[in-house]
């Protein structure tokens, strides 16, 4: 059965970990992009699942990011909307360096992404 | 509960034919705690070495620190869960090798992080420059798993700090410290007039490098119970993350925790220390509100008046602090919060993800985005490799003359969030 | 080493050449001499630093006359070239106070030159100027000028000698949102318990960061006599002419527009929709009044129970749109509505 919840990432590792069960919404597209696309959402009636800052690993210096949103537009989310809000705001102190690592790196950035998304998936499951 | 804390001052260590301490000085048999750090298979090979405060010496990188401590009387023994078998710990006795620390080292990512210099700018920053650390660094079997990797590590360095705790057993400690809490009608009793003070401690929960174990279980797992105090003391909650070091809590920090420390040195004076509650800081905001409700809950049910909320780590655990601060105080329960703040290079952006005007009282371990240069050191532990790889660390990071230019986020423990070190910001 | 060369703004009181009666004291360069607080300055300098000139200004000179006094002092300032320029203490005097922020602005933004003053935290200065230049936090008159000079000096002589400076909480000066570590006395947890302690039992405690200023509006007091109020329509919900003719972004808006609804009684499918990207479009594009009720305000007017509805509406997309531009926004056709004699808005989001 389809899950009620999707997957907004930039991380190629998620559509390949996640069966057809999962709405998973890969884009090539940057760490902000994501949370851009997630705040869109957001004002079309999703709302947020998980928290856009998961992870210590800060905006621009890992690429990725993975954001769950419900599947079902409601009315529109005013706390997912401070939360993304505030998450966009954040990104920009940071100093971007997520160009500068060497390629095998890129691959433990996807990895810690996919289990942050993991330990979501796990709560959203268990309802 | 009542727990006496055994100190045994460690002076120096040395490498030595067999493990034992004489003197305050530790010898260790490098022969034996390999043995012990090996004893996992995952594990292909470790390297002992030894770093003392002053030091041209940089350890890098880090992924835990912790205090030898073996449980002398009382239920249990130390590291429930993980190292002993599970028990309810935190009453009789137990000694703790003072002044030192075993360190554990190993690359599980490549943009791992954790640096700790024991001299030098850094060594102002990172409390664990003022111990002496036996530092073990980890090389795992070809083609492992990051997961299996990080928890071989993990539980490697407990084992050689349980081993190295272990000499310690029959030696009359230099000083003795006792932790006693009341139950809630005793306590009620006996200080009717003191308020009713608790530490609430959220704990990293939220995927691989960003986790922590309460008696073994995985803290994403838990709902919000309270603790006596002195549990953690013997081990009860320990470190499973390194990612950001500056504000993860080392396992040397939950057994050294100083909101604990501090609560107890005003405990029958100023306050009546009720207890512990811990928390968790989910990325799924369902379980935020609900490990959040339940807090307010327990500080409610527990009759507090005040209480201290520590946080540890960045943005996504700013969401729970403040869930946490607001819902505490609508209970008519008083908070103050401890946090570090990421205020950009130049101080100039908003610290926190998420602020509320009810967390009025906030106590701050300093912007973690500071610029340090660190300069070239002499040896290093570890690799220099993943340096240039870490969080707040890029490959430009290494500069002509060897020195790095890091920010703060990089050094162990220098932002800590329960409040362990001096620095602060304004 | 040499001294370091100091030049130093003060007004005609301060002066010692009188009080409100001698405010319009034109401006005046003395080179080489030390007036008023200057001494209690040199003293506080030690050997570091000394006082080359002093400016004095009349405090409704300044005020009055502020591009010439401006220019005239900034003249005079690059002509002595000194390492570092004080102003004040002002303390709670409140155009001595903005005279001090804005020619101490205006010395570090035009010259180059490090400046500093000081002042009581409740002087209008202060809030002016703490984020451009650095203010001494001083009591709040001028019996606390032992006090403030104590800081004022050596905060001047670190800027002189382009030395870091520390946080605010150390120097003395009032926080200026740029944070700034440094290490205290005692560890963190230990702190949290001192100011636990203190909450617990209601005393003063300062907390270490304070959380953002929360930007609430308090409403203002209702519409007496609504019959006679002249009502004007102000919008985030997007709605625009149809075809969008000024192209307002459906998100994240960098401006705003001004249309004309003099005679229009609805807003109809044909004649107006919404530019908002950011909610399901159909029904305000359908019924632009269901977003900015046009249709209803007319009937109101017919009905007497408003004056009139003024002709112009204000419109933008709030979707994305960045708090710093929607305030640049309202400030700028606030003024206008106020202009046209608007006596109430109604604002209506989505």
């Amino acid at each position: 059965m389809k899950k009620n919840y999707m997957i907004i990432t930039n991380n190629p590792l998620v559509p390949r970990k996640l069966n057809d069960e999962y709405t998973v919404a890969y884009m090539d597209i940057s760490y902000e992009d994501v949370l851009k696309e997630v705040r869109n959402r957001i004002h079309e009636g999703h709302r947020l699942l998980s928290h856009p800052l998961s992870g210590s690993v800060k905006p621009n210096e890992t690429p990725y990011k993975s954001v769950m949103i419900t599947e079902r537009r409601e009315a529109v989310d005013e706390e997912s909307l401070m939360i993304i809000e505030n998450a966009i705001q954040a990104c920009r102190k940071f100093v971007f360096k997520s160009d500068k690592y060497k390629p095998e790196v890129y691959e433990d950035f996807q990895i810690i992404d996919w289990t942050l998304l993991e330990s979501a998936v796990a709560s959203a499951d268990a309802w | 509960m009542r727990l006496e804390m055994g100190h045994i001052y460690i002076k120096d260590i040395q490498f030595a034919a067999e493990s034992k301490i004489e003197d305050g000085i530790l010898y260790v048999s490098e022969e034996a705690v390999k043995a012990v750090a090996l004893e996992d298979e995952k594990i292909k090979s470790v390297s002992f070495d030894i770093a003392k405060p002053g030091e041209s010496v940089r350890i890098t990188p880090v992924k835990d620190v912790i205090e030898p401590r073996v449980k002398v009387e009382g239920r249990g023994g130390i590291f429930p869960g993980v190292i002993a078998k599970v028990d309810t710990v935190g009453e009789g006795k137990t000694y703790a090798l003072k002044g030192m620390a075993v360190v554990t080292a190993g690359k599980i990512v490549g943009f791992q992080e954790g640096i700790i210099d024991m001299t030098g700018p850094g060594a102002d920053y990172t409390p664990f420059s003022k111990t002496l650390n036996l530092v073990m660094v980890c090389e795992p079997v070809d083609g492992i798993k990051p997961h299996d990797y990080e928890k071989a590590v993990r539980f490697a360095g407990f084992r050689v700090a349980v081993y190295l705790g272990e000499l310690a057993r029959e030696l009359t400690p230099d000083e003795t410290k006792v932790y006693e809490t009341c139950t809630i009608k005793e306590g009620m009793e006996k200080y009717p007039d003191l308020p009713r003070v608790a530490y609430v401690q959220m704990l990293q929960s939220q995927g691989l490098l960003h986790d922590t174990y309460v008696y073994g279980v995985d803290a994403k797992k838990i709902v919000p119970t309270i603790l006596s105090p002195t549990e953690v003391m013997d081990g009860a909650i320990v470190s499973g993350n390194c990612v950001s070091a500056c504000d993860k809590n080392p396992t040397y920090v939950h057994l050294n925790n100083p909101v604990v420390h501090d609560m107890f040195e005003q405990h029958g004076k100023t306050i009546n220390f009720v207890c512990q509650i811990i928390t968790n800081e989910n990325v799924y905001l369902a379980d935020k509100q609900r490990s959040s409700d339940w807090t307010a809950k327990l500080c409610k049910m527990l009759d507090l008046d005040g209480v201290i909320v520590s946080q540890e780590g960045f943005g996504n655990p700013d969401t729970d602090l403040i869930m946490n601060c607001k819902k505490i105080e609508a209970e008519g329960v008083k908070t103050v919060i401890i946090t570090d703040e990421y205020a950009g290079r130049d101080g100039k952006s908003q610290s926190l993800a998420d602020s509320d005007p009810a967390a009025d009282a906030v106590v701050t371990g300093g912007n973690a985005n500071q610029v340090i240069i660190l300069p070239k050191l002499d040896k290093v532990i570890g690799t220099l490799d993943y340096v240039t790889k870490i969080a707040g660390a890029s490959e430009e990071t290494l500069r002509e003359d060897g020195s790095l230019e890091v920010e703060l986020q990089v050094l162990t423990g220098a932002t800590n969030e329960t409040g362990f070190n001096k620095l602060s910001a304004r | 080493m040499a001294k370091l060369k100091v030049v130093h703004y003060i007004n005609q009181f301060f002066a010692q050449i009188g009080g409100e009666e001698k405010a319009d004291y034109p401006a005046e360069l003395r080179v080489g001499e030390v007036v008023g607080p200057g001494m209690a300055l040199t003293q506080n300098f030690k050997d570091e630093a000394e006082i080359i000139a002093t400016i004095i200004c009349g405090d409704s000179y300044f005020n009055e006359n502020l591009e010439k006094a401006k220019a005239d002092i900034l003249a005079w300032v690059k002509e002595q070239a000194p390492d570092v320029f004080v102003a004040g203490p002002a303390f709670n005097a409140g155009r001595y106070g903005v005279a001090c922020g804005t020619i101490a602005a205006a010395v570090q933004e035009e010259l180059g030159i490090p400046a500093v003053t000081g002042m009581y935290v409740e002087n209008p200065g202060a809030d002016m100027f703490k984020t451009q230049v650095y203010i001494v936090s001083t009591k709040n008159n001028a019996a606390g000028m032992r006090d403030a000079v104590k800081k004022l000096a050596p905060l001047a002589v670190k800027l002189g000698k382009g030395e870091a400076i520390g946080a605010s909480s150390e120097e003395g000066y009032m926080p200026n949102g740029v944070r700034v570590n440094f290490f205290e006395k005692e560890r963190g947890s230990k702190r949290a318990v001192k100011m636990l302690l203190k909450k617990l039992a209601d005393k003063p405690f300062e907390t270490e960061f304070p959380m953002p200023d929360f930007d609430r509006v308090d409403p203002n007091p209702a519409v007496k006599d609504l019959a006679h109020a002249k009502i004007a329509l102000v919008t985030s919900g997007g709605i625009v002419p149809k075809g969008n003719p000024d192209h307002i972004e459906s998100s994240s808006a960098s401006h705003y527009g001004e249309y004309d609804i003099a005679g229009v009684m609805d807003l109809t499918e044909e004649t107006y929709e919404t530019a908002h990207g950011g909610y399901d479009p159909v029904y305000a594009n359908e019924d632009s009044d269901r977003v900015l009720p046009v249709d209803v305000l007319r009937d109101m007017e017919k009905e007497g129970k408003i004056g009139e509805l003024h002709h112009l509406f204000y419109t933008t997309t709030g979707n994305g749109t960045a708090v710093a531009s929607s305030k640049a926004f309202a400030e700028e056709f606030s003024k206008k509505l106020k202009a046209d004699g608007v006596d109430a808005v109604i604002l209506t989001s989505t």
